[in-house]
């Protein structure tokens, strides 16, 4: 009886250890990485995410990997080109080509083919069309954006001006702006200014320069995206437009060379500044640096200044699958989730970003009747997306660098754009 | 035993070697390669083109230019500062553990928290730096230390001065400690003044530990990063660009790997040249 009871005991650890052994091998791990989990209010928000997909799929776990902002491409770079990028991971759209020409970005095309014709029909045409490598998916498209003017409506009425009509044209803009620039404390030294931008080295400077630009029926481009198309007067009226904000008018707070997106979203939530350009990601943001602001009431948003025509710039983010990921199926069925509509509507809700989905973007109740939302959502008809192409974060560099040299009065407007123009004209012909 | 005494020193450098060669080696042989590819060739083609774009690129020379006045200045002045600091810890003071800790402090501040930290210093509408010399009578107007084209590399370079001087200063400490005593006493003895003993004793004393120190020194601030990444990028447009931003951004933010291994074959030939004299040193004490 006792050999019996010992061989039973025996048997039963066998086959829990096997049981268990047997669980833990269908147990997947992925690791999923995106800069918005170093941001408070997006950490939350993805971290509820990762609950809901944990409940959908418990046999997959999702490790998050957050990065800064600023350096997302250095490390998913690095990690690709040693085999050991995030499974899933965020990039700008504008980042896509150079992932996609080192073959660091997965083909998607079987996997939505799986999911059966019309699966892609519910988002917009063009996001869709920019995560196309060859012709085939590479990327899945994420959040999709236009910039807009964000301004104070407690400034405006201490300065006079009627919040409900924010300025419509750049002369308006400029008039609202000097306005807006004055001296409030009565030392005679201004400390409140009408406009604050980008003027550093960041990917966010073409996002806040690029509206001025095309508005002013100009582009960094030709058509074919051969050459430079930075030689046209309007292109030079538009930088030495952007230029003489700071330089002749004094609209722009001091140290604009040096100033992140970040910063002048400090600037906007510490009442230095009372106009800036901005997109979803702007009201929590600033809320939650100066709660006491009380952003998502006192701000309010426009469509972009214009000068000669309606325009903007579109923000659009994509998701990669790493080719080398050793769990293809399970990092699809993350993407799949991470972009579907219930949850790209969680996105918004807690975030404020808009959808590359039209089933959302175009439909839901809580964008359209949003007063940021449905103002970003109106403008996409006038967005432009900056040029799909590998040279582009180089040639950005050019154009701020000679743009930097102008502000800061080491080159007139007119040499610093011509010296662009060569500059980027030698970069496309390499 | 089958291995022999006199070759056992071979089983413990081994794995030293085997790591060094993996982590050091293999990098470095790649990164060469890498600088004789193109990427319009292909892997199987070595040429010289990269370099050959290198001398033509105006970025290049501005920021080969711009890291040698960064690193002259910041050495010179880590050399000064250091000595200057390492003589007032080596004197009769009181309390003087503390002050030594005090001095090593911004030592210890990583690069990008002392870039960031005094990029906000600097800030011309926030910045501690123009709140504190306006209130003390020295400024009317905020001044745009890291936007103003006269500032820029300056403001960097004082930056750079408060990071690294204590380096220095710990390594000409150990020196003075080293000079015996009796050598100060017999020229006070003799009359000789103060001027005439740091140039006669101290001098002399810290020969070689200013060569360790220069040595050391330059080869670090020519690998500076952190700093300027985090204050300027850069700008205004390419006036605080150096050797190690540019090849950061020629790597990571534009995926050029063949050029920017190029640059930092380049860099690694001017550092060895750079370090000669302290090789040399070290084998004529070996």
């Amino acid at each position: 009886m006792k050999k019996i009871f010992t061989i039973s005991v025996f048997m039963a650890v066998i086959i829990i250890v096997f049981s268990f052994n047997s669980a833990m091998a269908e147990q997947v791990t992925l690791r999923f990485s995106d800069w918005h989990l170093t941001e408070d209010v997006w950490n939350k928000s993805l971290n509820e995410g990762m609950d809901i997909f944990h409940k959908q799929y418990p046999n997959i776990k999702v490790v998050l990997e957050p990065v800064s902002y600023g350096e997302k491409e250095t490390k998913y770079t690095v990690e690709s080109a040693a085999g050991r990028a995030p499974d899933v991971f965020h990039v700008h759209a504008f980042s896509l080509p150079m992932f996609f020409g080192k073959g660091f970005a997965k083909d998607l095309t079987p996997f939505i083919e799986k999911e059966g014709s019309g699966f892609l029909d519910a988002w917009y045409p063009l996001p869709i069309k920019l995560m196309k490598h060859n012709g085939k998916m590479h990327a899945m498209p994420g959040d999709y954006m236009t910039m807009v003017l964000f301004y104070n409506t407690n400034m405006f009425k201490a300065c006079g001006l009627d919040p409900d009509k924010p300025p419509k044209t750049t002369d308006e803009f400029l008039a609202y702006a000097k306005k807006l620039t004055r001296d409030t404390n009565g030392d005679g030294k201004v400390d409140q200014w009408g406009f604050g931008t980008v003027g550093a080295k960041s990917p966010g400077f073409s996002m806040r320069f690029g509206p001025f630009l095309w508005s002013f029926g100009a582009d960094y481009l030709t058509p074919d995206m051969k050459r430079s198309a930075l030689d046209t007067p309007e292109a030079k009226e538009a930088f030495a437009f952007f230029v003489e904000l700071y330089t002749k008018h004094k609209v722009v707070p001091p140290g604009l060379t040096a100033m992140n997106p970040q910063e002048v979203r400090t600037q906007l939530a510490q009442k230095k500044v009372a106009m800036i350009m901005g997109s979803g990601w702007t009201p929590p943001i600033v809320n939650k640096i100066n709660p006491d602001l009380n952003a998502f009431e006192v701000l309010q948003c426009a469509p972009a200044p214009v000068k000669r025509k309606q325009a903007t710039a579109i923000w659009l983010s994509s998701w990669v699958m790493s080719p080398s990921t050793k769990h293809p199926n399970e990092a699809w069925q993350l993407m799949k989730f991470i972009t579907s509509k219930d949850i790209e509507l969680k996105w918004f809700v807690d975030n404020r970003v808009t959808s590359s989905r039209k089933d959302v973007s175009g439909v839901a109740p809580e964008i359209l009747n949003d007063k940021f939302a449905s103002v970003m959502a109106s403008q996409l008809p006038y967005g432009k997306v900056e040029p799909q192409i590998k040279q582009w974060p180089e040639i950005m560099d050019t154009f701020t660098t000679s743009l930097q040299e102008a502000i800061v009065g080491m080159k007139s407007p007119e040499k610093a754009l011509s010296e662009a123009h060569e500059r980027i004209n030698a970069i496309l012909a390499r | 035993m089958w291995i022999k005494d006199r070759h056992m020193w071979m089983v413990f450098v081994l794995p030293g070697v085997i790591l060094l060669v993996l982590v050091l080696g293999w990098p470095a042989i790649t990164s060469i390669l890498y600088s004789f590819e193109t990427e319009q060739a292909g892997d199987a083609a070595y040429t010289l083109a990269n370099y050959k774009s290198l001398l033509k690129d105006p970025f290049f020379s501005t920021t080969f230019w711009n890291t040698t006045v960064f690193v002259f200045f910041s050495v010179a002045l880590h050399m000064i500062l250091g000595l200057a600091v390492a003589m007032v810890l080596n004197s009769a003071l009181p309390a003087k553990p503390m002050f030594r800790v005090i001095a090593l402090l911004p030592w210890v501040v990583p690069d990008v928290v002392a870039g960031i930290i005094w990029k906000w210093m600097y800030d011309p509408i926030y910045g501690a730096l123009n709140d504190l010399l306006i209130k003390i009578g020295l400024l009317n107007n905020p001044i745009e230390w890291l936007s103003n084209p006269k500032l820029a590399m300056t403001s960097a370079i004082l930056v750079n001065l408060w990071r690294g001087f204590p380096f220095v200063m710990l390594i000409l400490l150990a020196g003075l400690q080293s000079i015996p005593r009796h050598l100060y006493e017999a020229a006070a003895i003799d009359g000789a003044p103060k001027l005439q003993q740091f140039i006669h004793i101290t001098l002399p004393g810290l020969k070689k530990m200013i060569v360790v120190a220069l040595a050391l020194d330059i080869v670090w601030e020519v690998r500076r990063f952190g700093l300027i990444q985090a204050m300027t990028q850069g700008g205004p447009g390419v006036l605080t660009e150096v050797l190690s931003t540019y090849t950061y951004k020629q790597y990571f933010k534009f995926f050029r790997f063949e050029y920017a291994s190029a640059i930092s074959v380049v860099m690694t030939i001017v550092l060895l040249l750079v370090s000669l004299p302290y090789i040399w040193m070290i084998s004529q004490e070996e």
